[in-house]
Protein backbone atom coordinates (compact mmCIF):
# COMPACT_ATOMS: atom_id res chain seq x y z
CA UNK A 1 0.00 0.00 0.00
CA UNK A 2 2.92 2.47 1.32
CA UNK A 3 4.75 1.95 -1.95
CA UNK A 4 1.56 2.38 -4.59
CA UNK A 5 1.24 5.39 -2.77
CA UNK A 6 5.14 6.20 -2.90
CA UNK A 7 4.81 5.59 -6.59
CA UNK A 8 1.55 8.02 -7.09
CA UNK A 9 3.47 10.97 -5.40
CA UNK A 10 6.11 10.82 -7.66
CA UNK A 11 4.43 10.33 -10.33
CA UNK A 12 2.04 13.25 -9.97
CA UNK A 13 4.84 15.30 -9.03
CA UNK A 14 6.85 14.64 -11.74
CA UNK A 15 5.56 13.21 -15.27
CA UNK A 16 2.28 14.06 -14.76
CA UNK A 17 2.57 17.42 -14.22
CA UNK A 18 3.92 17.64 -17.64
CA UNK A 19 1.56 15.15 -19.39
CA UNK A 20 -0.68 17.41 -17.29
CA UNK A 21 0.35 20.81 -18.67
CA UNK A 22 1.33 19.90 -22.22
CA UNK A 23 -2.53 18.44 -22.58
CA UNK A 24 -4.05 21.16 -21.39
CA UNK A 25 -2.32 23.90 -23.80
CA UNK A 26 -2.11 21.57 -26.33
CA UNK A 27 -5.97 20.70 -26.27
CA UNK A 28 -6.56 25.11 -25.54
CA UNK A 29 -4.96 25.79 -28.55
CA UNK A 30 -6.43 23.48 -30.62
CA UNK A 31 -9.93 24.26 -29.38
CA UNK A 32 -9.12 28.11 -29.83
CA UNK A 33 -7.80 27.59 -33.29
CA UNK A 34 -11.12 25.53 -34.22
CA UNK A 35 -13.49 28.22 -32.42
CA UNK A 36 -11.76 30.57 -35.23
CA UNK A 37 -11.48 28.89 -38.34
CA UNK A 38 -15.44 28.29 -37.96
CA UNK A 39 -15.64 32.44 -37.88
CA UNK A 40 -14.56 34.71 -40.41
CA UNK A 41 -13.45 38.48 -39.98
CA UNK A 42 -16.17 40.87 -40.97
CA UNK A 43 -15.49 43.50 -44.05
CA UNK A 44 -15.54 46.81 -42.62
CA UNK A 45 -18.41 48.84 -44.15
CA UNK A 46 -19.14 52.49 -43.88
CA UNK A 47 -22.27 52.63 -41.69
CA UNK A 48 -25.11 54.05 -43.20
CA UNK A 49 -25.76 55.75 -39.99
CA UNK A 50 -23.90 56.98 -36.95
CA UNK A 51 -23.68 54.09 -34.58
CA UNK A 52 -23.99 56.27 -31.76
CA UNK A 53 -27.73 55.13 -31.15
CA UNK A 54 -27.18 51.79 -29.13
CA UNK A 55 -29.63 48.80 -27.98
CA UNK A 56 -28.79 50.71 -24.57
CA UNK A 57 -29.85 54.14 -25.33
CA UNK A 58 -30.94 54.57 -21.88
CA UNK A 59 -26.98 54.27 -20.46
CA UNK A 60 -25.71 56.61 -23.06
CA UNK A 61 -28.10 58.76 -22.33
CA UNK A 62 -26.63 62.40 -21.25
CA UNK A 63 -29.94 63.45 -19.59
CA UNK A 64 -28.13 63.76 -16.45
CA UNK A 65 -29.97 60.59 -15.20
CA UNK A 66 -28.22 57.95 -13.75
CA UNK A 67 -24.56 57.76 -14.42
CA UNK A 68 -23.88 55.57 -17.85
CA UNK A 69 -21.46 52.49 -16.05
CA UNK A 70 -23.82 52.62 -13.21
CA UNK A 71 -26.93 52.57 -15.38
CA UNK A 72 -25.38 50.10 -17.77
CA UNK A 73 -24.63 47.76 -15.14
CA UNK A 74 -28.50 47.86 -13.59
CA UNK A 75 -29.72 46.91 -16.86
CA UNK A 76 -26.43 44.56 -17.60
CA UNK A 77 -27.05 40.34 -16.29
CA UNK A 78 -25.31 41.98 -13.06
CA UNK A 79 -28.19 44.13 -12.68
CA UNK A 80 -30.89 40.84 -13.39
CA UNK A 81 -29.02 38.50 -11.15
CA UNK A 82 -26.90 40.53 -9.09
CA UNK A 83 -26.16 37.90 -6.36
CA UNK A 84 -25.54 35.39 -8.85
CA UNK A 85 -22.88 37.41 -10.97
CA UNK A 86 -21.13 38.49 -7.56
CA UNK A 87 -20.47 35.17 -6.33
CA UNK A 88 -19.51 34.12 -9.96
CA UNK A 89 -16.85 37.39 -10.03
CA UNK A 90 -15.58 35.77 -6.54
CA UNK A 91 -15.38 31.90 -7.89
CA UNK A 92 -13.44 32.80 -10.78
CA UNK A 93 -11.12 35.23 -9.39
CA UNK A 94 -10.44 32.91 -6.60
CA UNK A 95 -10.29 29.80 -8.76
CA UNK A 96 -7.17 31.35 -10.23
CA UNK A 97 -5.56 33.77 -7.68
CA UNK A 98 -5.42 31.28 -4.72
CA UNK A 99 -3.06 28.55 -7.01
CA UNK A 100 -1.71 30.76 -8.39
CA UNK A 101 -0.18 33.10 -5.20
CA UNK A 102 -0.31 30.20 -2.70
CA UNK A 103 3.15 30.19 -1.43
CA UNK A 104 3.72 26.68 -1.29
CA UNK A 105 3.02 26.82 -4.78
CA UNK A 106 5.44 29.83 -5.07
CA UNK A 107 8.02 27.78 -3.23
CA UNK A 108 8.18 24.56 -5.24
CA UNK A 109 7.99 26.87 -8.55
CA UNK A 110 11.12 28.42 -6.60
CA UNK A 111 12.65 25.62 -6.35
CA UNK A 112 12.45 24.43 -9.26
CA UNK A 113 13.42 27.25 -11.77
CA UNK A 114 14.58 29.96 -9.29
CA UNK A 115 11.57 32.29 -10.00
CA UNK A 116 8.15 32.51 -8.32
CA UNK A 117 5.12 34.93 -7.91
CA UNK A 118 4.22 37.41 -5.19
CA UNK A 119 2.30 34.86 -2.26
CA UNK A 120 -0.13 35.56 -0.12
CA UNK A 121 -0.13 35.44 3.58
CA UNK A 122 -0.87 31.47 4.29
CA UNK A 123 -3.80 32.33 6.56
CA UNK A 124 -5.23 34.74 3.52
CA UNK A 125 -5.05 31.78 1.21
CA UNK A 126 -6.55 29.63 3.89
CA UNK A 127 -9.76 32.50 4.20
CA UNK A 128 -10.19 32.39 0.56
CA UNK A 129 -10.35 28.75 0.59
CA UNK A 130 -12.88 28.35 2.44
CA UNK A 131 -14.57 31.81 0.52
CA UNK A 132 -14.26 29.72 -2.60
CA UNK A 133 -15.62 26.40 -1.26
CA UNK A 134 -18.86 28.82 -0.13
CA UNK A 135 -19.09 29.54 -3.06
CA UNK A 136 -18.82 25.71 -4.49
CA UNK A 137 -21.74 25.33 -2.55
CA UNK A 138 -23.83 28.22 -3.80
CA UNK A 139 -23.90 26.67 -6.74
CA UNK A 140 -24.26 23.70 -6.12
CA UNK A 141 -27.15 24.39 -4.07
CA UNK A 142 -28.65 26.73 -6.76
CA UNK A 143 -28.00 23.67 -9.39
CA UNK A 144 -30.00 21.51 -6.79
CA UNK A 145 -32.87 23.77 -5.68
CA UNK A 146 -34.02 26.04 -8.83
CA UNK A 147 -36.22 24.53 -11.18
CA UNK A 148 -34.83 26.39 -13.72
CA UNK A 149 -31.55 24.84 -13.29
CA UNK A 150 -32.91 21.28 -13.36
CA UNK A 151 -34.31 21.68 -16.16
CA UNK A 152 -31.61 21.58 -17.70
CA UNK A 153 -28.61 19.94 -15.60
CA UNK A 154 -26.61 17.05 -16.82
CA UNK A 155 -24.27 15.00 -15.07
CA UNK A 156 -21.13 17.01 -16.42
CA UNK A 157 -22.80 20.35 -14.32
CA UNK A 158 -21.96 18.35 -11.30
CA UNK A 159 -18.46 16.82 -12.25
CA UNK A 160 -17.22 20.19 -13.49
CA UNK A 161 -18.06 21.80 -10.59
CA UNK A 162 -16.54 18.65 -8.79
CA UNK A 163 -13.40 19.46 -10.42
CA UNK A 164 -12.89 22.93 -9.51
CA UNK A 165 -13.66 21.97 -5.87
CA UNK A 166 -11.57 19.02 -5.48
CA UNK A 167 -8.25 20.30 -5.58
CA UNK A 168 -9.42 23.76 -3.33
CA UNK A 169 -10.79 20.77 -1.11
CA UNK A 170 -8.11 18.54 -0.66
CA UNK A 171 -5.36 21.00 -0.89
CA UNK A 172 -7.07 22.33 2.54
CA UNK A 173 -7.17 19.24 3.67
CA UNK A 174 -3.76 18.89 3.48
CA UNK A 175 -2.73 22.24 4.85
CA UNK A 176 -4.24 21.65 7.71
CA UNK A 177 -3.18 18.33 8.21
CA UNK A 178 -6.91 16.48 8.48
CA UNK A 179 -5.95 12.53 7.34
CA UNK A 180 -3.13 11.62 6.27
CA UNK A 181 -1.01 14.05 4.98
CA UNK A 182 0.68 11.70 2.56
CA UNK A 183 -2.24 10.43 0.85
CA UNK A 184 -4.27 13.80 0.07
CA UNK A 185 -1.23 15.67 -0.95
CA UNK A 186 -0.86 12.95 -3.79
CA UNK A 187 -4.66 13.39 -3.83
CA UNK A 188 -4.42 17.06 -4.29
CA UNK A 189 -1.81 16.73 -6.91
CA UNK A 190 -3.94 13.97 -9.14
CA UNK A 191 -7.24 15.95 -8.79
CA UNK A 192 -5.27 19.46 -9.91
CA UNK A 193 -3.89 17.42 -12.83
CA UNK A 194 -7.11 16.04 -13.77
CA UNK A 195 -8.54 19.62 -13.75
CA UNK A 196 -6.15 20.80 -15.89
CA UNK A 197 -6.34 18.38 -18.27
CA UNK A 198 -10.34 18.47 -18.40
CA UNK A 199 -10.40 22.10 -18.88
CA UNK A 200 -9.64 21.95 -22.87
CA UNK A 201 -12.12 18.61 -23.06
CA UNK A 202 -15.09 19.45 -20.74
CA UNK A 203 -17.69 22.63 -19.95
CA UNK A 204 -14.44 24.35 -18.09
CA UNK A 205 -13.58 25.24 -21.61
CA UNK A 206 -15.57 28.22 -21.53
CA UNK A 207 -12.60 29.23 -19.75
CA UNK A 208 -11.26 30.52 -23.44
CA UNK A 209 -15.02 30.09 -25.47
CA UNK A 210 -16.39 32.53 -23.18
CA UNK A 211 -13.43 35.05 -24.52
CA UNK A 212 -13.47 33.99 -28.12
CA UNK A 213 -17.14 34.22 -28.34
CA UNK A 214 -17.89 36.87 -26.11
CA UNK A 215 -15.24 39.39 -27.57
CA UNK A 216 -14.43 38.43 -31.08
CA UNK A 217 -17.74 37.46 -32.19
CA UNK A 218 -19.85 40.65 -33.09
CA UNK A 219 -23.18 40.02 -31.27
CA UNK A 220 -25.73 42.43 -29.34
CA UNK A 221 -24.07 41.46 -26.80
CA UNK A 222 -20.44 41.37 -27.58
CA UNK A 223 -17.67 43.08 -25.33
CA UNK A 224 -15.32 45.08 -26.62
CA UNK A 225 -15.04 45.47 -30.21
CA UNK A 226 -14.99 41.82 -32.00
CA UNK A 227 -15.54 42.21 -36.17
CA UNK A 228 -15.70 38.03 -36.35
CA UNK A 229 -18.75 36.32 -37.36
CA UNK A 230 -19.88 33.19 -37.77
CA UNK A 231 -19.31 31.82 -41.14
CA UNK B 1 -38.45 43.21 -41.40
CA UNK B 2 -39.83 46.85 -40.53
CA UNK B 3 -36.82 48.62 -39.04
CA UNK B 4 -37.95 51.66 -36.19
CA UNK B 5 -35.63 53.84 -33.87
CA UNK B 6 -36.59 54.91 -30.68
CA UNK B 7 -37.81 58.87 -30.28
CA UNK B 8 -36.00 61.03 -28.63
CA UNK B 9 -36.42 60.88 -24.69
CA UNK B 10 -37.73 64.49 -24.56
CA UNK B 11 -40.59 63.46 -27.29
CA UNK B 12 -41.28 60.54 -25.27
CA UNK B 13 -41.40 62.37 -22.02
CA UNK B 14 -43.84 65.31 -23.57
CA UNK B 15 -46.34 62.69 -24.98
CA UNK B 16 -46.87 61.03 -21.39
CA UNK B 17 -46.77 63.54 -19.54
CA UNK B 18 -49.37 64.61 -17.19
CA UNK B 19 -50.04 60.48 -16.92
CA UNK B 20 -49.72 58.52 -13.78
CA UNK B 21 -49.81 55.15 -14.59
CA UNK B 22 -47.82 54.23 -17.91
CA UNK B 23 -47.62 50.71 -19.79
CA UNK B 24 -44.91 50.81 -21.88
CA UNK B 25 -45.33 47.47 -24.21
CA UNK B 26 -42.50 46.13 -26.24
CA UNK B 27 -42.99 43.88 -29.19
CA UNK B 28 -41.55 40.32 -29.79
CA UNK B 29 -41.40 40.57 -33.95
CA UNK B 30 -39.52 43.15 -36.34
CA UNK B 31 -39.14 46.05 -33.52
CA UNK B 32 -37.36 43.41 -30.86
CA UNK B 33 -35.18 42.53 -34.47
CA UNK B 34 -33.78 45.47 -35.15
CA UNK B 35 -33.37 46.53 -31.37
CA UNK B 36 -35.27 49.26 -31.06
CA UNK B 37 -38.60 48.03 -29.21
CA UNK B 38 -37.84 44.24 -27.74
CA UNK B 39 -38.01 43.78 -23.76
CA UNK B 40 -34.40 45.02 -23.44
CA UNK B 41 -35.16 48.33 -24.95
CA UNK B 42 -38.36 48.73 -22.53
CA UNK B 43 -36.87 47.69 -19.63
CA UNK B 44 -33.93 50.70 -20.84
CA UNK B 45 -36.30 53.07 -21.64
CA UNK B 46 -38.58 52.11 -18.56
CA UNK B 47 -35.18 52.34 -16.30
CA UNK B 48 -34.45 55.82 -17.64
CA UNK B 49 -38.11 57.32 -17.46
CA UNK B 50 -38.80 56.00 -14.20
CA UNK B 51 -35.04 57.93 -12.75
CA UNK B 52 -36.33 60.87 -14.64
CA UNK B 53 -39.91 60.56 -12.57
CA UNK B 54 -37.89 59.71 -8.95
CA UNK B 55 -35.64 62.67 -9.52
CA UNK B 56 -38.47 65.14 -10.39
CA UNK B 57 -40.69 64.14 -7.41
CA UNK B 58 -43.62 63.50 -10.37
CA UNK B 59 -45.89 60.73 -9.04
CA UNK B 60 -45.49 58.46 -12.14
CA UNK B 61 -44.50 55.24 -13.29
CA UNK B 62 -44.21 53.28 -16.12
CA UNK B 63 -44.29 49.53 -15.94
CA UNK B 64 -43.73 47.76 -18.58
CA UNK B 65 -44.79 43.85 -20.99
CA UNK B 66 -43.45 42.56 -24.23
CA UNK B 67 -45.72 40.98 -26.04
CA UNK B 68 -45.03 38.24 -28.93
CA UNK B 69 -46.56 40.79 -31.78
CA UNK B 70 -48.68 43.95 -31.43
CA UNK B 71 -49.99 43.52 -35.01
CA UNK B 72 -51.83 40.67 -34.28
CA UNK B 73 -54.74 40.32 -31.41
CA UNK B 74 -54.45 36.83 -31.01
CA UNK B 75 -51.32 37.87 -28.66
CA UNK B 76 -52.99 40.42 -26.99
CA UNK B 77 -54.12 38.79 -23.89
CA UNK B 78 -51.96 39.96 -21.18
CA UNK B 79 -52.90 43.77 -22.86
CA UNK B 80 -56.91 42.61 -22.40
CA UNK B 81 -55.78 41.80 -18.50
CA UNK B 82 -53.33 44.42 -17.99
CA UNK B 83 -54.49 47.62 -20.00
CA UNK B 84 -57.49 48.99 -17.75
CA UNK B 85 -55.26 49.65 -14.98
CA UNK B 86 -53.28 52.16 -16.76
CA UNK B 87 -53.98 55.52 -17.96
CA UNK B 88 -52.09 55.42 -21.06
CA UNK B 89 -49.84 53.30 -23.01
CA UNK B 90 -46.62 53.44 -24.65
CA UNK B 91 -45.75 51.38 -27.42
CA UNK B 92 -42.46 49.92 -29.21
CA UNK B 93 -44.17 48.46 -31.48
CA UNK B 94 -43.85 49.74 -35.79
CA UNK B 95 -46.86 51.95 -36.68
CA UNK B 96 -49.10 48.93 -37.54
CA UNK B 97 -48.70 47.88 -34.17
CA UNK B 98 -49.17 51.28 -32.25
CA UNK B 99 -52.48 51.74 -34.29
CA UNK B 100 -53.62 47.97 -33.60
CA UNK B 101 -53.23 48.76 -30.01
CA UNK B 102 -54.77 51.74 -30.23
CA UNK B 103 -58.32 50.44 -32.04
CA UNK B 104 -58.23 47.59 -29.21
CA UNK B 105 -58.40 50.13 -26.49
CA UNK B 106 -60.06 53.25 -28.00
CA UNK B 107 -60.20 54.79 -24.38
CA UNK B 108 -57.19 54.82 -23.46
CA UNK B 109 -54.34 57.39 -25.40
CA UNK B 110 -51.64 55.13 -27.14
CA UNK B 111 -48.09 56.44 -27.45
CA UNK B 112 -45.58 55.23 -30.06
CA UNK B 113 -41.97 55.39 -28.55
CA UNK B 114 -40.02 54.53 -31.84
CA UNK B 115 -40.44 55.91 -35.32
CA UNK B 116 -40.79 53.35 -37.96
CA UNK B 117 -38.36 54.32 -40.72
CA UNK B 118 -38.47 51.46 -43.10
CA UNK B 119 -38.37 47.77 -44.41
CA UNK B 120 -35.11 46.76 -44.65
CA UNK B 121 -31.96 44.07 -44.49
CA UNK B 122 -29.61 43.35 -41.46
CA UNK B 123 -26.10 44.52 -42.55
CA UNK B 124 -24.51 44.01 -39.21
CA UNK B 125 -25.55 43.71 -35.82
CA UNK B 126 -27.53 46.89 -35.02
CA UNK B 127 -27.14 48.07 -38.62
CA UNK B 128 -30.04 48.15 -41.38
CA UNK B 129 -30.55 49.53 -44.81
CA UNK B 130 -33.55 50.47 -46.41
CA UNK B 131 -34.40 48.55 -49.25
CA UNK B 132 -38.42 48.29 -49.63
CA UNK B 133 -40.97 51.37 -49.53
CA UNK B 134 -43.78 48.78 -49.98
CA UNK B 135 -45.48 50.51 -52.98
CA UNK B 136 -47.31 47.48 -53.89
CA UNK B 137 -45.94 46.80 -57.81
CA UNK B 138 -43.10 44.85 -57.40
CA UNK B 139 -40.77 45.52 -60.69
CA UNK B 140 -37.50 43.58 -59.25
CA UNK B 141 -38.17 41.29 -61.71
CA UNK B 142 -37.30 43.73 -64.23
CA UNK B 143 -34.33 45.69 -62.35
CA UNK B 144 -32.41 42.76 -61.39
CA UNK B 145 -33.06 42.70 -58.03
CA UNK B 146 -32.39 46.52 -57.17
CA UNK B 147 -35.29 48.54 -56.34
CA UNK B 148 -35.56 51.83 -58.37
CA UNK B 149 -38.33 52.71 -55.70
CA UNK B 150 -36.33 52.77 -52.50
CA UNK B 151 -32.96 53.43 -54.41
CA UNK B 152 -33.75 55.88 -57.05
CA UNK B 153 -34.14 59.81 -55.29
CA UNK B 154 -36.57 60.15 -57.53
CA UNK B 155 -38.00 56.70 -57.48
CA UNK B 156 -37.98 56.54 -61.13
CA UNK B 157 -39.88 52.94 -62.72
CA UNK B 158 -37.74 54.06 -66.16
CA UNK B 159 -34.61 55.43 -65.55
CA UNK B 160 -32.02 56.96 -65.24
CA UNK B 161 -32.85 60.60 -65.34
CA UNK B 162 -30.25 63.07 -66.84
CA UNK B 163 -29.18 63.80 -63.52
CA UNK B 164 -26.91 59.94 -63.71
CA UNK B 165 -23.45 61.94 -63.48
CA UNK B 166 -20.43 59.33 -63.79
CA UNK B 167 -22.96 56.65 -61.66
CA UNK B 168 -23.10 59.02 -59.63
CA UNK B 169 -26.61 60.84 -58.61
CA UNK B 170 -27.12 64.68 -58.94
CA UNK B 171 -28.79 64.94 -55.00
CA UNK B 172 -24.90 64.28 -54.08
CA UNK B 173 -21.59 62.69 -54.89
CA UNK B 174 -21.89 59.92 -52.51
CA UNK B 175 -25.47 58.26 -53.60
CA UNK B 176 -24.64 55.69 -55.90
CA UNK B 177 -27.27 56.42 -59.11
CA UNK B 178 -29.67 53.37 -58.74
CA UNK B 179 -30.32 53.19 -62.51
CA UNK B 180 -26.64 52.75 -62.73
CA UNK B 181 -26.32 49.91 -60.56
CA UNK B 182 -29.41 48.31 -62.31
CA UNK B 183 -27.76 48.42 -65.86
CA UNK B 184 -24.46 46.78 -64.36
CA UNK B 185 -26.59 44.24 -62.69
CA UNK B 186 -28.73 43.39 -65.68
CA UNK B 187 -25.58 43.58 -67.79
CA UNK B 188 -23.52 40.66 -65.61
CA UNK B 189 -26.77 38.63 -65.74
CA UNK B 190 -26.92 39.29 -69.74
CA UNK B 191 -30.69 41.13 -69.09
CA UNK B 192 -30.14 44.05 -70.48
CA UNK B 193 -33.56 44.12 -72.80
CA UNK B 194 -35.08 43.67 -69.46
CA UNK B 195 -34.31 47.58 -68.99
CA UNK B 196 -36.09 48.59 -71.92
CA UNK B 197 -39.50 46.98 -70.70
CA UNK B 198 -41.46 50.20 -69.86
CA UNK B 199 -43.06 49.98 -66.58
CA UNK B 200 -46.27 51.56 -66.21
CA UNK B 201 -46.24 54.58 -64.25
CA UNK B 202 -47.31 53.70 -60.41
CA UNK B 203 -50.93 53.08 -59.26
CA UNK B 204 -50.29 54.84 -55.80
CA UNK B 205 -52.69 52.79 -54.47
CA UNK B 206 -51.28 53.62 -51.50
CA UNK B 207 -53.02 57.07 -50.99
CA UNK B 208 -55.94 54.65 -49.27
CA UNK B 209 -55.44 52.17 -46.65
CA UNK B 210 -54.11 48.62 -48.45
CA UNK B 211 -55.50 45.60 -47.28
CA UNK B 212 -53.87 42.39 -48.11
CA UNK B 213 -55.98 39.23 -48.73
CA UNK B 214 -53.39 36.10 -49.51
CA UNK B 215 -55.46 33.93 -51.90
CA UNK B 216 -55.65 31.25 -49.93
CA UNK B 217 -57.07 32.57 -47.11
CA UNK B 218 -59.62 35.25 -49.63
CA UNK B 219 -62.56 32.67 -48.52
CA UNK B 220 -64.48 33.78 -45.65
CA UNK B 221 -62.96 37.13 -46.05
CA UNK B 222 -65.34 40.15 -46.65
CA UNK B 223 -64.71 43.43 -47.50
CA UNK C 1 -50.55 35.11 -20.21
CA UNK C 2 -52.15 32.01 -20.62
CA UNK C 3 -50.13 29.03 -23.00
CA UNK C 4 -50.03 29.99 -26.46
CA UNK C 5 -53.63 29.29 -28.32
CA UNK C 6 -53.27 25.52 -29.11
CA UNK C 7 -54.80 25.36 -32.87
CA UNK C 8 -52.36 27.39 -33.51
CA UNK C 9 -50.04 24.52 -34.00
CA UNK C 10 -51.46 21.63 -35.24
CA UNK C 11 -49.88 18.36 -36.95
CA UNK C 12 -48.88 19.06 -40.56
CA UNK C 13 -51.22 16.65 -42.96
CA UNK C 14 -49.15 14.60 -44.69
CA UNK C 15 -46.97 11.73 -42.58
CA UNK C 16 -44.30 10.74 -44.58
CA UNK C 17 -41.21 9.33 -42.95
CA UNK C 18 -38.40 11.12 -41.13
CA UNK C 19 -35.17 10.63 -43.08
CA UNK C 20 -32.74 10.37 -40.26
CA UNK C 21 -29.75 10.31 -43.44
CA UNK C 22 -30.59 14.18 -43.96
CA UNK C 23 -31.08 15.76 -40.62
CA UNK C 24 -27.50 14.42 -40.19
CA UNK C 25 -26.56 15.54 -43.44
CA UNK C 26 -27.91 18.99 -42.24
CA UNK C 27 -26.18 18.88 -38.48
CA UNK C 28 -23.03 18.02 -40.25
CA UNK C 29 -22.85 21.14 -41.80
CA UNK C 30 -22.87 23.12 -38.53
CA UNK C 31 -21.36 20.41 -36.40
CA UNK C 32 -18.64 22.21 -35.33
CA UNK C 33 -20.74 25.26 -34.31
CA UNK C 34 -23.27 22.87 -32.65
CA UNK C 35 -20.19 21.37 -30.84
CA UNK C 36 -18.58 23.97 -29.59
CA UNK C 37 -22.51 25.82 -28.62
CA UNK C 38 -23.47 22.65 -26.00
CA UNK C 39 -19.71 22.52 -24.50
CA UNK C 40 -19.91 26.53 -24.27
CA UNK C 41 -23.51 26.04 -22.40
CA UNK C 42 -22.60 25.97 -18.43
CA UNK C 43 -26.24 25.74 -17.70
CA UNK C 44 -25.97 28.61 -16.04
CA UNK C 45 -29.84 29.52 -16.63
CA UNK C 46 -28.59 33.34 -16.80
CA UNK C 47 -30.34 33.26 -20.29
CA UNK C 48 -33.90 33.45 -18.80
CA UNK C 49 -34.66 36.56 -18.33
CA UNK C 50 -33.61 37.78 -21.84
CA UNK C 51 -36.45 35.94 -23.21
CA UNK C 52 -40.13 38.11 -23.00
CA UNK C 53 -41.57 34.84 -23.31
CA UNK C 54 -40.26 33.48 -20.28
CA UNK C 55 -40.74 36.38 -18.73
CA UNK C 56 -44.27 37.05 -19.47
CA UNK C 57 -44.96 32.82 -18.44
CA UNK C 58 -44.38 32.65 -14.84
CA UNK C 59 -40.74 31.75 -15.46
CA UNK C 60 -41.77 28.36 -17.14
CA UNK C 61 -37.79 27.05 -17.53
CA UNK C 62 -38.95 25.61 -20.73
CA UNK C 63 -39.03 28.74 -22.01
CA UNK C 64 -35.54 29.35 -21.11
CA UNK C 65 -33.54 29.95 -24.40
CA UNK C 66 -30.69 27.22 -23.22
CA UNK C 67 -33.47 24.94 -22.87
CA UNK C 68 -34.87 25.72 -26.15
CA UNK C 69 -31.35 25.07 -27.83
CA UNK C 70 -30.41 22.25 -25.31
CA UNK C 71 -34.02 20.71 -26.17
CA UNK C 72 -34.09 20.91 -29.90
CA UNK C 73 -30.83 21.21 -31.92
CA UNK C 74 -28.88 19.75 -28.99
CA UNK C 75 -31.60 17.28 -29.14
CA UNK C 76 -30.98 16.20 -32.99
CA UNK C 77 -27.24 16.61 -32.68
CA UNK C 78 -26.93 13.81 -29.68
CA UNK C 79 -29.25 11.45 -31.29
CA UNK C 80 -27.12 11.73 -34.67
CA UNK C 81 -30.34 12.45 -35.97
CA UNK C 82 -31.99 9.29 -35.79
CA UNK C 83 -35.42 10.28 -34.29
CA UNK C 84 -38.98 9.77 -35.10
CA UNK C 85 -41.92 11.69 -35.86
CA UNK C 86 -43.22 12.46 -32.53
CA UNK C 87 -39.97 13.47 -31.57
CA UNK C 88 -39.41 16.10 -34.47
CA UNK C 89 -42.99 17.12 -33.21
CA UNK C 90 -41.66 18.16 -30.06
CA UNK C 91 -38.98 19.92 -31.37
CA UNK C 92 -41.54 21.64 -33.23
CA UNK C 93 -42.99 23.12 -30.64
CA UNK C 94 -40.55 24.34 -28.57
CA UNK C 95 -39.10 26.14 -31.48
CA UNK C 96 -41.97 27.67 -32.75
CA UNK C 97 -44.36 27.80 -30.09
CA UNK C 98 -42.26 28.55 -27.54
CA UNK C 99 -39.87 30.75 -29.43
CA UNK C 100 -40.84 33.83 -31.93
CA UNK C 101 -37.43 34.19 -33.23
CA UNK C 102 -37.13 37.96 -31.59
CA UNK C 103 -33.13 36.69 -31.45
CA UNK C 104 -32.66 38.75 -28.65
CA UNK C 105 -31.12 35.70 -26.41
CA UNK C 106 -28.45 36.90 -23.97
CA UNK C 107 -25.57 34.29 -23.01
CA UNK C 108 -23.34 35.13 -20.56
CA UNK C 109 -20.71 32.68 -22.98
CA UNK C 110 -22.49 34.57 -26.02
CA UNK C 111 -23.85 31.14 -28.08
CA UNK C 112 -25.34 32.11 -31.02
CA UNK C 113 -29.30 30.62 -29.70
CA UNK C 114 -31.28 32.07 -32.04
CA UNK C 115 -28.84 30.36 -34.91
CA UNK C 116 -29.13 27.38 -33.16
CA UNK C 117 -33.10 27.53 -32.84
CA UNK C 118 -33.58 28.36 -36.46
CA UNK C 119 -31.18 25.51 -37.94
CA UNK C 120 -33.75 23.50 -36.09
CA UNK C 121 -36.75 24.62 -37.90
CA UNK C 122 -34.73 23.81 -41.00
CA UNK C 123 -34.27 20.71 -40.22
CA UNK C 124 -38.06 20.41 -39.04
CA UNK C 125 -39.05 21.85 -42.27
CA UNK C 126 -37.18 19.82 -43.98
CA UNK C 127 -38.86 16.79 -42.68
CA UNK C 128 -42.18 17.84 -43.60
CA UNK C 129 -42.55 19.18 -39.93
CA UNK C 130 -43.90 22.90 -39.27
CA UNK C 131 -46.94 24.46 -37.89
CA UNK C 132 -49.56 25.47 -40.17
CA UNK C 133 -51.24 27.83 -38.32
CA UNK C 134 -54.52 25.89 -38.47
CA UNK C 135 -54.86 26.07 -42.26
CA UNK C 136 -54.69 23.32 -43.90
CA UNK C 137 -52.06 22.37 -46.32
CA UNK C 138 -52.25 22.75 -50.23
CA UNK C 139 -54.31 26.43 -49.90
Amino acid sequence: MDSTLRMLYHLAQGPLVWAAFILFWVGSVYQVARLLSLTRKMETRRRGRAPDEGPLSAARSTDGQPGRWSARLRLSIAGTHSLTIGVSVIFHTLLFMVPLFLLAHNILVDEAWGVSLFAFREKLSDYLTWLFLACVLFFLLRRILLARLRAISSFQDYYILFLAAAPFASGLLAYHQIFDYRTMITLHMLLGEIMLVSIPFTKIAHLFLFFVLRFLVNHEYSLGSGRRAWR
Amino acid sequence: MVKSERKPLEEIRASIKGYRRILNMGCGGCSSVCLAGGQREVKALNFELNAFFRAAGIDSHVDEITIERQCNQQYFDDLYEMVPDYDCLLSMACGAGVQLVAETFPDIPVFPALNTVSIGIDREVGVFEERCRACGQCVLTYTGGICPVTCCAKSLFNGPCGGTNQGMCEIGPDTPCAWKSIYERLKRQNRLDDILKMQPPMAWRNQVVRVTVQAPYAKGHRK
Amino acid sequence: MPDRVATEVTVSAESTAVDPARIKQMLNRHKAKIKISLRACVHCSLCAESCFLYTSHQQAPRYMPAYKFIHSTGLLYKKKGKVDRACLEKIRDIVWQDCVLCTRCYCVCGIDIPGLISLARGICRSQGVYPDFGVSGDG
